[in-house]
């Protein structure tokens, strides 16, 4: 690792519609070394990538490479200038060989019949054989990717980029959480090789431990933000999870906890292949239960299969003490039961369609007394929830796509509640709504917490989950790892667990 | 050890082939004069029509899209190559000037859908209407009756007792399965297909190979519909219609599936002739039109269901579980 600055980031900053993603970023990355860019979920590190690989365009600052400015419109801008990019999400053509996926896109070519250019097969798989000896897996360059497993997939998905000419920055978005332990040696000893040749990694990654062995340096980031630059060696894990959470808790959330009733929903030995493994919980009548876990651990697939929505391979639900098997989300509304989904714009709502259709939507009888629509228990329904959960619309009518996030998610709330639900799941119920809903938001959790509702709140944000939880459970990987109680609770024990250290600080 | 090989190159084959290799071996057993050499080539050279359209249905399919638009462009190219061949042009520059009329409809549907990212099933049923009306009215609503030799070579004539069109017809095949199996250009219509944002990730021009798809599949459509009124001797303005869904039919038969992304041309030239086959079949065994059709969807059904079932059982046999 030398001083020299190869990429430089300045002032970078980008808005999504209704959240500002990126505000004033800066990073400068040095030849040769591995950049770790820590972060939350959803703070941003991802869209700082995506921009530095011409996915998404910044809405202002200035990239450096070499010292030189370089504008970069295109992911073809990003490989001509070196910058290669290991996704999160696997981008990966399922029905394609693998040397096909690893040289999408820039597949050697030679002059063939009639002039034409064709592509060269010959020297595509040698160099890929080639390519994956460097790697160092043993795979057929033939096979199809979908008949490669989680892991082999994520070693193509690394190999696509290492197979850029002149490469000098690597993005490397989380490219362990697939990995088995021994994988891992081999992805550190190949970004040792490639690091020792000068090429400069950028390493996504929430594991601490990894951070300590192959970092040299981090930057953090949190809620868009830039917190700071420190080096590995000498700073301990806990001032890096310090500097990631580092909020304080405000009384943003408000909670009574008024003590727990009678069980309503209880979970036994809950698993599915591949998704999650001997998930046990129960919540009681007036409690808020909080699952905190990492992008993958496996939450969202938990409770979709307890709303029936997915299907589980074994393991028991109990409501109210009665066993049931929810094979289909219609019956867990007959349950009683309500989902305000993690992504509020495909699966919780009809956008398209007027804020009291929607409202009404897990509840038609009501509005179609002998199939015919009334309009007039339509609009009343509506107009009461809109003042009851002081949903600012302007009126009834008014189409959902063109309402906030957080009014949106008022409007999911209020077609659960219309139903009577007395258990309700929610999936990261303030992502991407701004401070003042989302404290409107927690008061109504409260509130539905006070009049004897169940509710199961998945959260990334670690806050939200201590600050409204009567109890929170860790996910690891499709386990629950760790219980806590909310006197009990902090957030570096809870990342702790969520990152799979265990309880060892 | 030869065996062995052979063995392994069958097994690679797609089980369509198998399909085709049955339903020859039926009409063959029951049908009289069904096996042999005219016969063999009349089907073919009915098919040559189907299989030139059906390319390029292909290719849409296998970027996830359709095009409703090729069997009004057939039938649009027949209308003006006819109409300027009864002028008194020479036979190329009338095919060309046919060729280049469907190609506009092939420009317009790759620049709304490519370019502008309008949506596929509108742009191509917008653009069907509008070229079987340019038909109509181009030829006034008549059939152009009676072409010269020259021009009814293409489509009737022999060499070496092998149909023009057949050879036609193979040519270009060859070419389109050289363009998708070889080039740059055919393994991005794969990579559109199977997933556009890693397309895009990986740097292609997804709007460039959507536009230049949709040109090659109206100009296939034209070489279709040139070869049909040589076949035929008259342009008939509707002479293409109902080409599109025997080239979907030929498409999905032959294993591309709508989703895109797989299958590929070759399935498509054996699904269409096994649609040219059952026909030519079921006449020889004496069934009419009306009832062939119900047979030969019943077919259609049967080897479908075959393919479906032999494809998760290779799945059940094959695929890497992922561990929880």
């Amino acid at each position: 690792m030398s001083d020299q600055i190869i990429l430089q980031l300045k002032g970078i900053s980008k808005q999504f519609p209704g959240v500002k993603a990126l505000d004033n970023v800066d990073m400068d990355v040095k030849k040769g070394e591995v950049h770790v860019l820590l972060g939350e979920n959803g703070a941003g590190k991802s869209t700082l990538m995506k921009i530095l690989c011409g996915i998404y365009q910044k809405d202002s600052g200035s990239i450096f490479l070499d010292g030189k400015e370089v504008f970069i419109n295109s992911v073809k801008d990003a490989e001509n200038l070196g910058i290669g990019i290991i996704h999160q999400e696997f981008n990966l053509l399922p029905h394609r060989d693998v040397a096909q996926n690893i040289f999408l896109g820039k597949e050697p070519l030679k002059r063939g019949f009639l002039g034409m250019y064709t592509i060269d097969k010959k020297t595509m798989h040698s160099k890929c054989e080639e390519l994956l000896k460097t790697v160092g897996i043993d795979l057929d360059c033939h096979t199809l990717v979908k008949d490669l497993g989680i892991a082999q997939k994520q070693m193509v998905e690394i190999a696509k980029a290492l197979s850029l000419k002149n490469l000098k920055v690597l993005v490397m978005d989380e490219p362990t959480a697939t990995l088995t332990k021994g994988e891992i040696d081999n992805l550190f000893s190949l970004i040792r090789t490639y690091k020792n040749k000068g090429v400069s990694i950028i390493y996504i990654s929430h594991r601490m431990e990894e951070i300590q062995i192959i970092g040299d340096r981090v930057t953090v980031l949190r809620d868009g933000k830039y917190i700071g630059t420190v080096p590995v060696k000498g700073t301990p894990t806990s001032e890096l999870i310090g500097m990631m959470v580092g909020r304080k808790i405000t009384n943003l959330y408000k909670r009574d906890y008024n003590g727990a009733g009678p069980e309503v929903l209880r979970v036994e030995n809950l698993s599915s292949r591949g998704k999650f493994k001997d998930i046990s919980f129960k919540v009681h009548k007036g409690e808020i239960v909080g699952f905190y876990g990492l992008v993958g651990a496996g939450r969202t697939e938990v409770a979709k299969a307890i709303f029936g929505e997915d299907k589980y391979d074994s393991g028991e639900i109990y409501i109210n003490g009665k066993k049931v098997k929810c094979q289909s989300p219609c019956q867990s509304v007959n349950y009683k039961m309500g989902l305000l989904p993690e992504d509020r714009r495909d699966e919780g709502l009809i956008t398209k369609m007027m804020l009291k259709q929607n409202v009404v939507q897990a509840c038609l009888k009501k509005v179609f007394p002998n199939g015919i629509l009334n309009s007039n228990t339509e609009k009343e329904i509506a107009c009461q929830y809109i003042s009851k959960l002081n949903i600012v619309a302007p009126d009834e009518n008014v189409i959902v796509a063109s309402l906030s996030g957080g009014n949106q998610q008022k409007v999911v709330l209020a077609k659960w509640l219309l139903t009577d639900s007395q258990i309700l799941i929610f999936d990261e119920p303030t992502r991407g709504i701004d401070v003042g809903a989302k404290a409107e938001i927690y008061e109504l959790m409260n509130e539905l917490a006070r009049s004897g509702k169940a509710i199961m709140m998945i959260s990334s944000d670690l806050p939200e989950i201590i600050g409204l939880s009567d109890r929170i459970y860790v996910m690891y990987q499709g386990r629950i790892v760790a219980e806590f109680n909310h006197q009990n609770a902090s957030q570096e024990q809870i990342v702790n667990f969520a990152i799979g250290r265990g309880n060892d600080l | 050890m030869i065996l062995y090989n052979i063995i392994r190159l069958l097994k690679k084959l797609p089980g369509i082939v198998y399909g085709l290799t049955i339903i020859i071996v039926f009409f063959s057993v029951t049908a009289n004069y069904f096996f042999t050499f005219v016969n063999m080539m009349n089907i073919l050279k009915h098919a040559s029509v189907l299989i030139m359209v059906s390319l390029g249905m292909t290719l849409a399919i296998l970027l996830g899209k359709i095009d409703m638009s090729v069997g009004s462009v057939m039938s649009l190219v027949g209308v003006v190559t006819g109409t300027f061949l009864h002028r008194g042009i020479p036979t190329l520059i009338a095919i060309c000037i046919g060729l280049a009329v469907g190609c506009i409809i092939g420009f317009v549907n790759g620049y709304l859908i490519g370019i502008k990212r309008f949506d596929y099933w509108i742009v191509t049923f917008a653009n069907m209407g509008i070229a079987q009306s340019l038909a109509l009215v181009i030829s006034n609503g008549y059939t152009i009756p009676g072409f010269d030799s020259s021009f009814r070579f293409l489509g009737d004539g022999q060499i070496y007792g092998v149909p023009v069109g057949i050879i036609i017809a193979f040519i270009i095949t060859l070419a389109i399965m050289n363009i998708t199996y070889n080039t740059k250009y055919g393994s991005n219509i794969y990579s559109v297909g199977g997933n556009e944002q890693v397309a895009r990730y990986s740097g292609i021009n997804t709007g460039d190979v959507i536009f230049k798809t949709y040109l090659l599949s109206s100009l296939l459509a034209g070489f279709a519909g040139v070869l049909l009124i040589s076949k035929v001797n008259s342009a008939s303005p509707i002479a293409g219609s109902g080409y599109e869904f025997d080239a979907i039919a030929a498409t999905l038969i032959g294993g591309t599936p709508f989703d895109g992304g797989k299958g590929g041309v070759f399935g498509t030239l054996i699904g269409a002739c096994i649609i040219a086959t059952l026909r030519n079949g079921l006449n020889m065994l004496g069934f009419t039109p009306p009832i062939q059709f119900t047979l030969i969807g019943f077919i259609i059904n049967l080897i479908i269901i075959f393919d479906v079932l032999n494809e998760k059982y290779k799945q059940r046999r094959g695929g890497v579980r992922n561990e929880a």
